[in-house]
């Protein structure tokens, strides 16, 4: 297929051939098959890392893939940047597009962020987690590893478990799986996991082990403490003991069901220690493997441009 | 003043509807001097005659919550473009809400404000005070002191004080100076830093949302409060189902609710949110089709006593910013009327238009309800009926544009705007 886009917003807006283009591209990359890519073909390209939120895989997973394909990348974090001196969002956003810049991946707390940007600057707009609406490039390195793992996932059961309410992950994981014909289950408490989300096509539950139990992969998510306003569980101690991951819940888990967490992780909280350790879980190879991932993401989205500018 | 110097006019030939003299009828009407005449004096000369066939002629229309930004934000509205859209849009009459900065919790920025209105304005200009000092809920403003000054209604719009005790002190303390007192429902914890209606949308667009309970629940309060001190309360802008069902079942039970609703609720949805457009984030926020239509029903069936135009300016540097932050409000003063008869869909709505955004709105706010009988200092407004035209926002008169409405096609048109007997705003 041909790739058409110029800005990668949300997974909500992909196809389902999109997607797996995505993740295929990945897959060249990380078996070194692509040869066009290992010789850097964003070579000369200027990239801005527009970090307005703190981040330590996701930029430096962008880092290293821009720079893997022959890109300057620069990155402007929020406290560094003249946001804090009262600039808005679209001023530097513009100001950085003088400066020259062929793509800007961003980072802000605001959902729809980055759709705003993309209505006022030319270059591709590479969402790197909106507030709490999506984190494309996230879903695409987990449903790359899941991939990677088990192979087609139609018809599989995916977990999310957790803070579902204030998650991006979890939104662009949903949208990526259901697009791949799997099956997911949104559980946590139910202060964090509103029922309506049904209507976006997930099974709801707040039932752990109704959760866990016929999950093909549990996927883990952190409590967004920074995105809470009001109280939504008594304590972290509490939240651990009905909804935490740990050593018996193995005993409901199908045995070859593995475990993801996009990070950060909070050991005793969402998981046990050892079990993060264990060979159950995937973590390190998504984290991994977001480089690939980013490194298809960035050569589609800004060459697609390039050759599009040419025309 | 600003008004244009024709008030010796002729207007022959409309439809001339009037609730209050109960007048449904094709005539002829006279206006010189300022007072309404039905037949020709033959004393003054017109200085103009309009021919008005397929044009309807109203009693003079009252906004019921206009937000001004004098003093405070100018740039986003002053009272020269406020009161022109006001009366493009064909209110002779609106009712301005204190959020000013200052806010509008003392004589001295009243005074201000009634400056401005003498120096700029081209329609009447009622003004509300603010019901507990700031808005912020916590003492009771100087109401009094409000009323002398010229106050006609207080409010603590767009919030209400959380502290029921606060509340029922407030509105018991503005009983002894016969203000009416104007809700705006929300429950102040429920919908603090809410962005949109809480539904799968909100979930799917990651933003924080504002459930129907954070509306019903205060609405529920305001009755039960009038109820027990036997003291009228005007709820402003209701969005949801269950809010029209609770001002059903009190105005039933005889208590002395009354309320209102914006004419964007009345012709939009969430959806128009769902591409995170700043222009469509409005407070209390767009919901979904099942309140539209209990909106519609409750207006149609006089559970809602009328409709306003909630317009709430700010200039494009504060709107054109992330959606989360972007302020909530839009401008409604041009397109209220055209919207309330596209929304309502009747065959005839100018009989609905006269009520809700007439005779009610006088009434609740105690004011002589305006009719067409002659003699009396004459408001109206004419309406060009099948008029197809285009709303654009930066071609109106406000200084602002954030209107949810940009480039939407209307089918009936304002045409003119008297106020006080002389014509406010005209395009014929």
């Amino acid at each position: 297929m041909n790739w058409n886009r110029k800005s990668l917003l949300a997974v909500e807006d992909l196809s389902p051939c999109e997607i797996t283009f995505i993740l295929d591209q990945a897959n060249s990359i990380k078996n070194k098959k692509n040869k066009n890519l290992a010789s850097g073909s964003l070579s000369g390209k200027r990239i801005i890392n527009l970090f307005m939120e703190p981040s330590t895989r996701t930029r430096v997973a962008f880092e290293i893939a821009a720079k893997s394909l022959g890109a300057d990348i620069i990155t402007i974090s929020g406290e560094a940047s003249s946001l804090t001196k009262g600039e808005t969002l679209k001023d530097t956003a513009m100001n950085v597009q003088a400066l020259g810049a062929h793509a800007i991946i961003l980072r802000h707390s605001s959902p729809g962020s980055p759709l705003f940007l993309s209505k006022i600057v030319d270059v591709p707009i590479i969402n790197a987690g909106d507030g709490a609406h999506e984190h494309p490039s996230q879903a695409l390195l987990d449903i790359y590893t899941l991939r990677e793992r088990m192979g087609d996932l139609k018809n599989k059961k995916i977990t999310i478990l957790g803070d579902i309410l204030f998650s991006r992950v979890a939104r662009s994981n949903l949208w990526g799986l259901l697009k791949l014909g799997a099956k997911v289950t949104l559980a946590g408490p139910t202060t964090l996991v509103p029922k309506e989300f049904e209507k976006l096509g997930a099974r709801v539950t707040h039932n752990t082990q109704s959760a866990l139990e016929d999950a093909d992969a549990v996927m883990l998510l952190r409590i967004q403490h920074e995105r809470q306003s009001a109280s939504h569980f008594p304590s972290l101690a509490e939240y651990a003991k009905v909804f935490g991951l740990g050593q018996e819940s193995l005993s409901v888990m199908k045995k070859d069901a593995i475990i993801l967490h996009p990070g950060p992780l909070n050991r005793g909280v969402e998981i046990e220690s050892e079990l993060a350790d264990s060979d159950r879980a995937v973590i390190l190879k998504q984290v991994s493997n977001g480089i690939a991932v980013r490194m298809a993401i960035l050569d589609l989205c800004i060459n697609n441009s390039s050759s599009k500018n040419h025309e | 003043m600003n008004k244009l110097s024709v008030q010796n006019i002729d207007l022959l030939g409309a439809r001339i509807i009037d609730p209050v003299e109960n007048i449904d009828e094709v005539r002829d009407l006279f206006i010189r001097d300022g007072t309404l005449l039905h037949c020709d004096d033959g004393i003054k000369k017109a200085e103009k005659k309009y021919q008005l066939k397929d044009h309807t002629i109203l009693p003079g229309l009252l906004d019921l919550r206009t937000h001004n930004r004098v003093p405070g934000a100018v740039k986003s509205e002053n009272m020269k473009s406020l009161t022109r859209a006001a009366a493009r849009g064909g209110f002779s009459s609106i009712l301005t809400m204190p959020n000013t900065n200052p806010a509008s919790d003392n004589p001295a920025t009243i005074r201000y404000i009634q400056d401005r209105i003498k120096q700029y304005s081209s329609i009447k200009v009622f003004l509300s005070g603010c019901l507990t000092l700031q808005s912020k809920g916590i003492s009771i403003a100087p109401l009094g002191s409000l009323k002398e000054v010229g106050v006609i209604a207080v409010s603590d719009c767009p919030r209400t004080p959380s502290n029921n005790q606060i509340f029922l002190n407030a509105l018991k303390y503005a009983k002894m100076f016969d203000l009416t007192v104007i809700d705006f429902p929300q429950d102040s914890y429920l919908s603090t830093d809410t962005d949109v209606h809480e539904s799968a949308l909100s979930l799917k667009l990651g933003l924080r949302g504002n459930p129907r309970l954070a509306e019903e629940l205060a609405v529920q309060r305001s009755i039960l409060i009038s109820s027990h001190l036997d003291i009228p309360i005007h709820l402003s802008s209701l969005s949801s189902k269950g809010s029209v069902s609770l001002v059903k079942k009190a105005k039933e039970d005889g208590i002395k609710i009354t309320s209102d609703v914006s004419a964007h609720h009345l012709l939009f949805t969430q959806e128009k949110i769902s591409s995170y457009q700043n222009c469509s984030k409005l407070y209390p926020p767009l919901r979904e089709e099942i309140d539209r239509d209990a909106l519609l029903e409750g207006l149609k069936n006089g559970y809602i006593d009328a409709c306003n135009s909630s317009h709430d300016p700010y200039a494009d540097h504060l709107h054109d910013i992330e959606f989360d932050l972007a302020p909530m409000g839009a401008i409604g003063l041009e397109t209220a009327v055209s919207c309330f008869i596209e929304a309502l869909r009747l065959k005839d709505p100018y009989p609905e238009l006269a009520l809700k955004m007439s005779s009610n709105p006088h009434r609740i706010l105690g004011l002589k309800l305006p009719s067409l009988v002659p003699g009396g200092e004459v408001d109206l407004v004419i309406i060009k009926n099948h008029e197809p035209w285009t709303y654009d926002c930066f071609n109106g008169e406000s200084l602002s544009h954030n209107s949810p409405l940009h480039g939407h096609l209307f089918s009936s048109k304002v045409v003119m705007t008297v106020s006080s007997g002389i014509i406010a705003y005209t395009n014929i």
